[in-house]
């Protein structure tokens, strides 16, 4: 019976810290429940199929401090998960978080998933963070996609450093980017929403 | 020694007296092995009952350190991997009187890193960061969003707000 009885504390004690991981209080204190009991589930699942939780987590904050509906946060945290899942199976299992949140934001910004495997096999046994990041970038600023790729296969091929990377990235910056804050104001920028809170 | 009637007398030459006390005088020799094979049973068997007592103590102590485990590697903040490096920020607002920083850093939250005004219109503030992909943008006397000027715009500003990308090595 007190065998019985210490197998079933033990359990307690082994499951409670596992339920409670699953229990982010940013999301609960700052979403509007329906938009943060759908944010958990997303965030829940995640973890099961082992995807990054934290950026869907800071996706639906950034809603929130933004001013963005509820309706608005949970199509884009959705989006960030699918995203995040091409990710991890384009680069495979032994991706680091990192790794995978750079292929996800590379996904969105139009890099196909054959590119970021040909990356991976470019620089195996290397974080592939910095080179992704470059990629997704120059891509979003409008490098002609091949001669995106093709730069930063060139870099990866070479076992260039990430600064080499992070150079490539400031050549391609376009002159008002590449200017600096010394240059003074950014070009007029959107009024800001509401201030934070739930919404 | 006092006898009551009735009692029979103690005969000295009682043989039967004798060979009692004789034998209970007779001291008892034991083979030393055996000795030691009996206190080893003995021992044995204490620290089975001992064993048995704790076991249920270490199941439970066990359990618990396990759940602390988890619990520290679940809750801690700064997950394990590379080293974090310091990062300077910078916005020139020369007509604002505070500025802030949001971003995948700080949870989005404006009152977590103030600029600090460190020239004439010129706000900086000093982070340190894993290496990682991270957007953000400034948020200048709490009601207008800018973008760092000097890294990349965030692609995916799904929000509407002008984000920056920084990508951390």
């Amino acid at each position: 019976m007190r065998l019985r009885l210490s197998l079933a504390l033990a359990a307690l004690l082994l499951i409670g810290p596992a339920r409670l991981a699953g229990q982010d209080r940013r999301v609960a204190d700052r979403l509007d429940p329906i938009t943060a009991g759908e944010v958990q589930r997303l965030v829940d699942s995640a973890r099961v199929v082992g995807l990054p939780t934290e950026p869907l987590v800071q996706k639906a904050l950034e809603g929130n401090t933004l001013g963005a509906s509820g309706d608005r946060i949970r199509a884009v945290v959705a989006a960030l998960y699918g995203q995040l899942s091409r990710a991890r199976a384009a680069l495979g299992g032994q991706a680091s978080d990192a790794e995978v949140t750079a292929a996800a934001a590379a996904i969105r910004a139009g890099v196909p998933a054959d590119t970021l495997q040909r990356l991976r096999a470019l620089r195996s046994g290397r974080s592939l963070v910095v080179p992704i990041s470059v990629l997704a970038d120059l891509v979003a600023e409008g490098t002609p996609p091949d001669r995106a790729y093709q730069s930063v296969f060139d870099l990866a091929r070479d076992g260039r450093s990430d600064d080499d990377f992070l150079a490539l990235r400031r050549r391609s910056q376009v002159p008002s980017q590449r200017a600096g804050p010394d240059a003074g104001e950014p070009p007029a920028p959107r009024p800001a929403p509401d201030p934070p809170g739930k919404p | 020694m006092t006898f009551m009637p009735g009692d029979r007398r103690p005969q000295p030459d009682d043989p039967t007296l004798r060979r009692v006390v004789a034998e209970l005088r007779r001291p008892v020799a034991f083979d030393p092995a055996i000795d030691a094979g009996a206190l080893r049973v003995i021992g044995a068997g204490r620290r089975r009952a001992t064993w048995a007592r704790s076991r249920r103590w270490l199941g439970l102590a066990a359990a618990l350190a396990a759940s602390v485990v988890i619990a520290v590697g679940v809750y801690r903040t700064a997950p394990a991997g590379p080293r974090s490096r310091p990062v300077l920020l910078r916005l020139v607002a020369p007509a604002s009187s505070a500025v802030v920083v949001v971003g995948d850093f700080n949870d989005w939250n404006p009152a977590a890193n103030p600029l600090e005004q460190t020239g004439a219109g010129e706000w900086t503030i000093r982070l340190e960061l894993r290496p990682g992909r991270y957007r953000y943008t400034f948020l200048v006397d709490g009601r207008e969003w800018k973008s760092d000027p000097a890294e990349p715009p965030a692609p995916d500003d799904d929000y509407g707000a002008p984000l920056s990308v920084l990508t951390v090595s």
